[in-house]
């Protein structure tokens, strides 16, 4: 119970690998703050599976797009769980297009949630870590940010973002106590990817994965609570694969 | 809050924010000239001081302070150089400056690398004043 007594709040909590933080962070001991935008029943239902098993957590409604709503986000979470130590940035859409047929509005959507939530919610918190000296920030980004996929731009950009700003975020605010970091999933079944991760397209891109498997939530997961809590007390500006060795592969890596 | 607390937790807070030796941290020593603060540093310094003595100073403050409240186009003339206006107020904030030395010569933008540590715990101590009101 090494999160005992810290409080987390975690965007886009209540599926998908931010479900999977949320009961890894509450397993741990952390009180957890479940931000969601439309899914409020999962959201809810995941507080009560929180709470059965001994835990403490709330729902925090929210568009992290919007920086208002952030903020208040932050505000309640403080407010209502008596303070704040970890920001996990989570939430993220994607919207797919070749760049042929991508709207202006295809890749706006993406970047004002993917890298504008990730800028919001980072910005709310930090007045809060920096009086404190002592704060993480864990972001889940996407080995997308830093390699290529047919019909991904815009979120492969908006992750690159994500990772860029990172690491400025860690250079600014190290010397305010504060760790940020990143987790890079490489292919994990969740409804963001359902696309790619079933049928006849799922098994051919796990054959390119070198573990030839999809990663579960709970793996990714696994590496946001680490960065989250004192184990990687010396950790920032990171980024972190969570891909079963996916990034390694040069083009399929044979022929 | 007594003067003494405010100069120690002004000398740690400097001394820890930018790395420097003790000896350099004196009170004639400007932050940005003499120390080599940059903005990110003066953020460190303020946040160090919120910490040691529960005064929370904004950034903004700072130049906020330094100004008095007069507004900029009061402060300099068209070409950015402080007024006699604003030398009388950087007086009041900075006595150590030599005004006389300084009238039609000061730039705006070099303000601040005029503000030294002792200027420092004079802003602490105006904001103790204020906060114990």
């Amino acid at each position: 119970m090494k999160l005992q007594g810290q409080v987390a709040l975690v965007t886009g909590g209540s599926r998908g690998i931010g479900a999977a933080v949320c009961r890894r962070l509450a397993a741990d001991g952390a009180a957890v703050a479940i931000n969601y935008r439309s899914s409020e029943g999962p959201a809810k239902e995941l507080v009560r599976e929180i709470e059965a098993a001994g835990g403490r957590a709330i729902t925090v409604h929210g568009d992290v797009a919007d920086s208002a709503a952030a903020q208040e986000m932050v505000r309640r979470t403080v407010e209502d769980l008596g303070g704040l130590d970890i920001l996990v940035n989570n939430a993220g859409v994607a919207q797919d297009a070749l760049i042929f047929n991508m709207e202006m509005d295809d890749w706006l959507d993406v970047m004002k949630v993917n890298f504008g939530g990730v800028f919001h919610c980072t910005k709310a918190v930090l007045p809060h870590f920096m009086s404190k000296g002592a704060g993480v920030i864990v972001n889940v980004s996407s080995v997308m940010g830093e390699r290529g996929w047919v019909g991904e731009s815009n979120y492969a950009a908006s992750k690159g973002a994500v990772n860029a700003f990172t690491r400025c975020c860690a250079m600014e605010s190290a010397r305010f106590g504060i760790r940020v970091n990143a987790v890079l999933p490489g292919f994990a079944p969740t409804d963001l990817v359902a696309g790619l991760t079933e049928g006849a397209t799922g098994r051919s891109i796990k054959k390119q994965i070198p573990m030839r498997d999809f990663g579960e939530v709970e793996q990714i997961a696994d590496v946001v609570r680490f960065l989250s809590g004192p184990e990687s007390s010396y950790m920032t500006g990171s980024l972190v694969n969570v891909d079963g060795g996916a990034m390694t592969a040069l083009g399929l890596g044979r022929p | 809050m007594d003067r003494n607390t405010i100069i120690e937790a002004v000398n740690e807070a400097v001394i820890d924010a930018l790395g420097a030796e003790t000896d350099e941290v004196v009170p004639e020593a400007t932050l940005l000239d003499d120390l080599g603060a940059e903005s990110i540093d003066l953020l460190d310094i303020l946040f160090r001081l919120e910490r040691s003595l529960g005064i929370k100073i904004q950034a903004a403050e700072l130049a906020a302070y330094v100004q008095g409240g007069i507004p900029d186009e009061e402060f300099g003339d068209e070409n950015e150089i402080v007024s006699a206006v604003g030398l009388a107020q950087l007086k009041k904030v900075m006595p150590q400056i030599d005004t006389d030395a300084l009238t039609g010569k000061l730039q705006a933008t070099q303000v601040m690398g005029l503000f030294t540590v002792d200027n420092l715990v004079g802003l602490v101590e105006h904001r103790a004043a204020l906060a114990a009101v």
